[in-house]
C-alpha cells in the first residue's frame, strides 16, 4: 500500500542516488544468499500461478493436478457454457462493472481527501483513524454488518448498493494513503503561484494539480479497479442474490473439481494483467511524454 | 502533508474547508463503516430466536456463553498460532528481501524493476492465488510426485495440502508482500552516506545491519505488521479452503454462525475480536507514528 | 478602480501567526513607483512575511498596505496588479516554459493563439527563445530564474515582488542575474521589492535599502546611507565595512565629545547637530573599516588624525584589491582595518605585531543609542 509510495516515487522522478552497498569490488557472499533468498520467493511467488494457467489449457480428461493432459481450450468454452459453473459471465460482467464505478469514486474522493489533509484541521485525526479503522477492521465482520444494517432500513442488498459500500471502506483508506505519499512530493508553492498568476481555486486543480499529480492519480485508480475486482470478504454479505466474480470463484472451489476453476483464474488474471499493464503503461507514458516536450 | 500548525490554532474558515474536503469520505465511511461497526455491536446484545430473528434487548448472555465457551479459547489458540507463524515468515523474508532490493542491487532501475515484479501478484486475484498451491500441494501434486521419484517417501505426503501447513504457507504467499512495501520504502530512505560512516568507522555488515538498517526500518516494518497481523486475523477464507475444514479460526467460526443465524454468537465473537486487533494495532501505532510515516 | 500606480505605504503594519508573537511588527513604509526596493535583514526577521502580505499571500493582522493608492488589504494578487517570484521560482513542472509564461494568461480566458504570442514575446525578452519548449527540470537555475521573472512580468504587474530571487544560484550566476533584475526592472518601469539576506546583493541594486530586526524597521534609505551612515550599532554590524566602539562620554566640549577607553586616552568624536549628549552617557561610535590607518608605534600620525588606539594585529587575510588586518584594539568588539594592497605592501605587517590603529577624527559617527528596553533585550 504505502507500496505505491516507493513504487511511484521512482516512476515519477527516479532517484539518483545509487544502491547502497558496495558499489565496487567483489560482491560479498552475502549478496548471493540474499540473491538466492530472493529467487526463491519470486519462484514461490510466480510458480503456482503459472501451474494453474498451465493446467487450464487440457483437453476434457484434465485433472486438478500435473501431468498435463492434452491441450485444448476446452475448460475456457466449459466455463461460459456450463450451467453447473454457475453464472461466470453475469458475474464477470457485475465485477468489471463495480469495479469500474469503484475506481471512479475512489479516485475522486481520495483526491479530495488528500487536499483536504494537507492542511491540519480540527478532527483531522478523527477522520484518519476512521480510515485506519476501516482498512485493519475484519472484512465479513463489516460486511454482515452492512448487511444486517440494510435488513434492518428495509433496504434490499446488492451489488451496486450495500456491495459498492462495502467495497468504498475498504478501497477508500488504501486511496488516500496512495494519495498521502503521492501529495507529499506536491511543493505548496505552486498553488501559491497560481494563485498569484490569477487562477480560481478550480483552475489550480484542472490546470496545476491534477497534471502534477496525474502519475499518482492513475495508481489510485489501480488500486481501486484491483482491490474491488478481487474483494471477497466484504461482498460476500453484502452482494445480494446476484453474485461479484470472487464470490462465484468461492462456490466453484466448493463445488466444481475441473480445471474450469482453473480456466476462470486464467481469465481473471489475465484481466488482472490488463488493467496492471495499462495503469503503469499510462504512467510511463505521461513520463515519456513530459520527457518528449522536453526535448523537443 | 507538513502540518504547519497544530489543529488548535488552525482558523475556522481552515476547519471548513478541510471538512469539505473529507466531507465525501466521511460520508462513505460513516455509512459502511461505522455504522456497520455500530450494528454488530448492538446485534451482540440482542437476544436470538434461534431461527434468525432477533430479538432487541440487552443481554450480555451472548459474551458470557463465548467466553465461557472452550471452543472460543481454542479459536483464539488457533489464530494466535496462525497470525504468529506468518507474521515471522513474512517478516523474515519481508525484510531480506527489502534488505537485498535496497542494498545489494547496484542498478537503480534494475532494483526498481524486481520491486515492481514482487508487486505485480497484490494486484491479481488472492482466491486464484490460493487455488494455485492445489497442483503443487495436493495429495498427487509436483511436491509429492517429485519426493516420491526421489525416493525420499514411500507414500504420498498427506500434510502438505487441506492442514495448517497449507494455511500458513498460504498466509505467507499472499501477505510477504505487505511486509516487503513498507520495509522497502523505509529502509530506501536511510541515507546512503550514513552506511558509508560506518564501513569507514569499522563497522561490519552485520553491525551495520543491527545499527543502523534495522533500527532505521522499524517503522516500514510496525506498519507491516499492522497489516500482516489485522489480515490474518481477520480471515476466514483460507483458513476454512487450505485447512480443507480441519481448522478454524475467530473469523471462520464466525462465519459458521452466521451461516446458522446464530447472530448475537457471531456478533459477540466479532466485537471481542475487533477489541483485541484495537488492542494490538494502537500498541503498535505507539511505536510509530503512521500518519508522519506515509506522508513524509 | 484599477491599481495605475506602483506606490506602496504600509501603515502600521503588525502579523502575528499564533496570536502572541508579532512576527511583523508595526512597520511604517513608503515606496515610491518605479523604484527597485531591498528588504535585509537575517532570518525571521519578518521581512519575508511582509513580502507576502503585499503580494497577497498573507492577510495582516493589523494595518494597512496601500498600493497606488487603494488599500489592498483583502484583495486577491491580481486586483492588487502585483506578481510575485518564488524562492525556488515554484516553475509548474508538467509545462513547459512557453506554457508556464502563458498561465496567467490562460487562467484568465485569452485564446491559445494570443496567449502563445504575448508569451513568445516575453521569452525573447528574457531571451529564452531557443529554450521554449523545455520543461523546468531541463533548465539551469539562471534559465529558470528567468523563465519565473518572464511568468511573472507576462501579467503586466504595477509591482514585482522577489523572494530571495538570487539564493539558488551559485556565486558568478548571482553577479550576472543581479545586473538582469536591474535591466528588467528598468525596462518594465514598475516597482520591483526583493527580500534577501545578502548585504552586497541589497546595496549593489537597491534605491531603497530597509533593513529589519524583529518585525521592525531598523533603517530604510538609500544604499549609500544605510551603509555608510548606519543609523546604530544593530545596522552599522549587520551592512558591515564597520567598526563599532563603545564607551563612557567623559567630555563635551563645543564641536565634539570624548569617549573614554580603558587602555588609552579617550576617543575624540564629532558632535553632530541634533545630536545630545552628556557627561557619563554609554555612547556607541562607527568608524568605517577603510578609514582606519594603521601606524607603526612612534610614527607620526597621519593629518586631522586625534585618536590612536595601541593594538596587537590577530589576524590577516588577503583580499586581492586589500588586505583585512583583524585587530585586538577593543576588548569586547571585533575590530578591522581594511588596508589598501599597495599601502599594506609597503610595510606589510605580520600576525603579533602591534600598531597604532588610528582615523580622521571626522570619519567618527556616533550612533543612536538603544532604548533602555533594547538593551535588556
Amino acid at each position: 500500500m504505502s507500496a505505491v509510495t516507493a513504487d511511484m516515487r521512482d516512476t515519477i522522478a527516479p532517484p539518483s542516488t545509487k544502491a547502497i552497498a558496495p558499489s565496487k569490488g567483489n560482491r560479498p557472499w552475502t549478496f548471493y544468499a540474499l540473491a538466492t533468498l530472493f529467487a526463491l520467493y519470486v519462484l514461490a511467488l510466480y510458480g503456482p500461478m503459472i501451474c494453474i494457467y498451465i493446467l487450464s489449457f487440457q483437453d476434457i480428461r484434465g485433472g486438478l493436478v500435473f501431468p498435463m493432459k492434452g491441450q485444448s481450450l476446452h475448460w475456457f468454452v466449459d466455463l461460459f457454457t456450463q450451467v453447473r459453473t454457475g453464472d461466470v459471465k453475469g458475474s464477470f460482467d457485475r465485477s468489471i462493472k463495480l469495479a469500474v464505478i469503484v475506481t471512479i469514486i475512489t479516485v475522486v474522493i481520495s483526491f479530495l481527501a488528500g487536499l483536504g489533509f494537507r492542511k491540519r484541521f480540527w478532527g483531522d485525526g478523527v477522520v484518519f483513524y476512521m480510515m485506519i479503522g476501516s482498512l485493519v477492521a475484519p472484512g465479513l465482520v463489516l460486511g454482515l454488518g452492512t448487511g444486517l444494517l440494510f435488513q434492518a432500513l428495509g433496504l434490499n442488498a446488492s451489488w451496486y448498493t450495500s456491495a459498492l459500500g462495502a467495497q468504498l471502506s475498504w478501497t477508500l483508506p488504501f486511496g488516500v494513503l496512495v494519495m498521502f505519499a503521492v501529495m507529499s512530493r506536491y511543493n505548496r508553492a505552486w498553488d501559491e503561484a497560481a494563485y498569484d498568476l490569477g487562477a480560481s481555486r478550480w483552475q489550480t486543480i484542472w490546470l496545476v494539480i491534477v497534471p502534477v499529480l496525474a502519475p499518482g492519480i492513475v495508481a489510485v485508480a489501480l488500486f481501486g479497479f484491483t482491490l474491488s475486482y478481487d474483494e471477497f470478504a466484504r461482498s460476500l454479505q453484502t452482494a445480494g442474490s446476484l453474485n461479484t466474480l470472487p464470490l462465484e470463484i468461492w462456490s466453484m472451489t466448493l463445488n466444481v473439481t475441473s480445471p474450469s476453476l482453473y480456466a476462470l483464474g486464467t481469465v481473471t488474471t489475465i484481466i488482472s494483467f490488463i488493467v496492471i499493464g495499462a495503469s503503469l503503461g499510462s504512467i510511463v507514458l505521461i513520463q515519456k511524454r513530459r520527457g518528449r516536450a522536453a526535448e523537443g | 502533508m507538513q502540518p504547519s500548525a497544530s489543529p488548535a490554532q488552525t482558523s475556522p474558515r481552515a476547519n471548513l474547508a478541510g471538512w469539505l474536503y473529507v466531507s465525501p469520505l466521511v460520508l462513505v465511511l460513516v455509512p459502511f463503516f461505522v455504522a456497520p461497526i455500530l450494528v454488530v455491536l448492538a446485534a451482540s446484545f440482542f437476544a436470538t430466536d434461534g431461527f434468525g430473528g432477533l430479538t432487541p434487548g440487552f443481554t450480555l448472555a451472548s459474551y458470557v456463553e463465548i467466553l465461557h465457551s472452550a471452543l472460543t479459547l481454542k479459536l483464539y489458540l488457533a489464530t494466535i498460532k496462525f497470525t504468529v507463524l506468518t507474521w515471522v515468515f513474512t517478516l523474515i523474508i519481508g525484510f531480506f528481501v527489502a534488505y537485498f532490493l535496497v542494498f545489494h542491487v547496484r542498478n537503480q532501475l534494475l532494483a526498481i524493476g524486481l520491486f515492481l515484479l514482487c508487486t505485480v501478484p497484490f494486484w491479481t486475484s488472492n482466491i486464484i492465488r490460493m487455488i494455485s498451491w492445489i497442483p503443487l500441494l495436493g495429495k498427487e501434486g509436483l511436491i509429492n510426485q517429485a519426493l516420491l521419484a526421489l525416493g525420499v517417501i514411500r507414500q504420498p505426503l498427506e500434510v502438505l495440502l487441506f492442514s495448517d501447513l497449507a494455511v500458513v504457507i498460504a498466509y505467507v504467499h499472499q501477505l510477504t508482500i505487505f511486509m516487503i512495501v513498507p520495509i522497502f520504502n523505509s529502509m530506501a530512505r536511510i541515507d546512503k552516506k550514513l552506511i558509508e560512516a560506518a564501513i569507514d568507522a569499522g563497522a561490519s555488515r552485520f553491525d551495520i545491519m543491527r545499527l543502523i538498517v534495522v533500527p532505521m526500518s522499524k517503522s516500514g516494518i510496525a506498519l507491516g505488521t499492522i497489516f500482516v497481523v489485522s489480515i490474518v486475523m481477520g480471515d476466514f477464507f483460507v483458513v476454512k479452503v487450505m485447512s480443507g475444514g480441519g481448522s478454524a479460526s475467530v473469523v471462520s467460526a464466525f462465519y459458521e454462525d452466521v451461516g446458522v443465524l446464530q447472530y448475537p454468537n457471531a456478533a459477540a465473537s466479532a466485537v471481542l475480536l475487533t477489541l483485541v486487533l484495537v488492542a494490538i494495532v494502537s500498541l503498535i501505532l505507539r511505536t510509530v507514528d503512521i500518519r508522519r510515516e506515509i506522508t513524509s | 478602480m484599477a491599481i495605475e500606480r506602483g506606490d506602496i505605504e504600509l501603515a502600521g503594519v503588525c502579523k502575528s501567526f499564533d496570536g502572541v508573537t508579532n512576527v511583523v511588527d508595526g512597520v511604517n513604509l513608503k515606496i515610491a513607483d518605479g523604484a527597485y526596493c531591498c528588504f535585509i535583514g537575517p532570518s525571521g526577521c519578518g521581512k519575508t512575511t511582509i513580502l507576502r502580505m503585499i503580494a497577497g499571500h498573507e492577510d495582516p493582522s493589523a494595518g494597512e498596505i496601500v498600493i497606488g493608492g487603494q488599500n489592498v488589504v483583502g484583495l486577491a494578487p491580481v486586483q492588487r496588479r502585483t506578481a510575485m517570484m518564488f524562492q525556488s521560482y515554484a516553475l509548474f513542472p508538467h509545462l513547459t516554459v512557453r506554457d508556464n509564461i502563458a498561465f496567467a494568461l490562460r487562467v484568465r480566458g485569452m485564446s491559445r493563439g494570443d496567449r502563445l504570442r504575448a508569451a513568445d514575446a516575453m521569452i525573447e525578452k528574457v531571451r529564452l527563445t531557443s529554450f521554449a519548449d523545455r520543461l523546468p527540470a531541463q533548465l539551469s537555475g539562471g534559465q529558470q530564474q528567468r523563465v519565473a521573472l518572464a511568468r511573472a512580468a507576462i501579467t503586466e504587474p504595477r509591482v514585482l515582488l522577489l523572494d530571495e530571487p538570487l539564493s539558488a544560484l551559485d556565486e558568478q550566476l548571482r553577479v550576472q542575474m543581479r545586473q538582469e533584475l536591474r535591466r528588467m526592472q528598468r525596462e518594465l518601469g514598475i516597482t520591483f521589492i526583493h527580500v534577501t539576506h545578502t548585504q552586497l546583493e541589497a546595496i549593489a541594486l537597491a534605491d531603497l535599502v530597509v533593513v529589519m530586526e524583529h518585525g521592525k524597521i531598523k533603517q530604510a534609505g538609500a544604499a549609500r546611507d544605510v551603509y555608510a551612515h548606519p543609523h546604530d550599532r544593530y545596522v552599522a554590524e549587520f551592512m558591515g565595512g564597520q567598526n563599532v566602539l563603545s564607551g563612557r562620554v567623559e567630555k563635551v566640549n563645543g564641536a565634539s565629545f570624548t569617549l573614554a577607553q580603558a587602555a588609552s586616552d579617550g576617543i575624540e568624536v564629532p558632535l553632530q547637530a541634533r545630536a545630545k549628549v552628556s557627561i557619563g552617557d554609554q555612547v556607541d561610535i562607527a568608524v568605517r573599516r577603510d578609514d582606519i590607518a594603521l601606524v607603526r608605534p612612534g610614527q607620526a600620525l597621519p593629518e586631522g588624525c586625534a585618536t590612536s588606539l595601541p593594538s596587537r594585529v590577530l589576524a590577516i587575510e588577503y583580499q586581492g584589491y586589500f588586505v583585512k588586518v583583524m585587530l585586538d584594539t577593543v576588548p569586547d568588539d571585533e575590530f578591522v582595518a581594511y588596508v589598501p594592497e599597495r599601502t599594506f605592501f609597503a610595510d606589510p605587517l605580520t600576525v603579533g605585531d602591534v600598531v597604532m590603529a588610528t582615523w580622521a577624527t571626522c570619519s567618527a559617527r556616533p550612533l543612536a543609542q538603544r532604548s533602555v528596553a533594547q538593551r535588556e533585550f
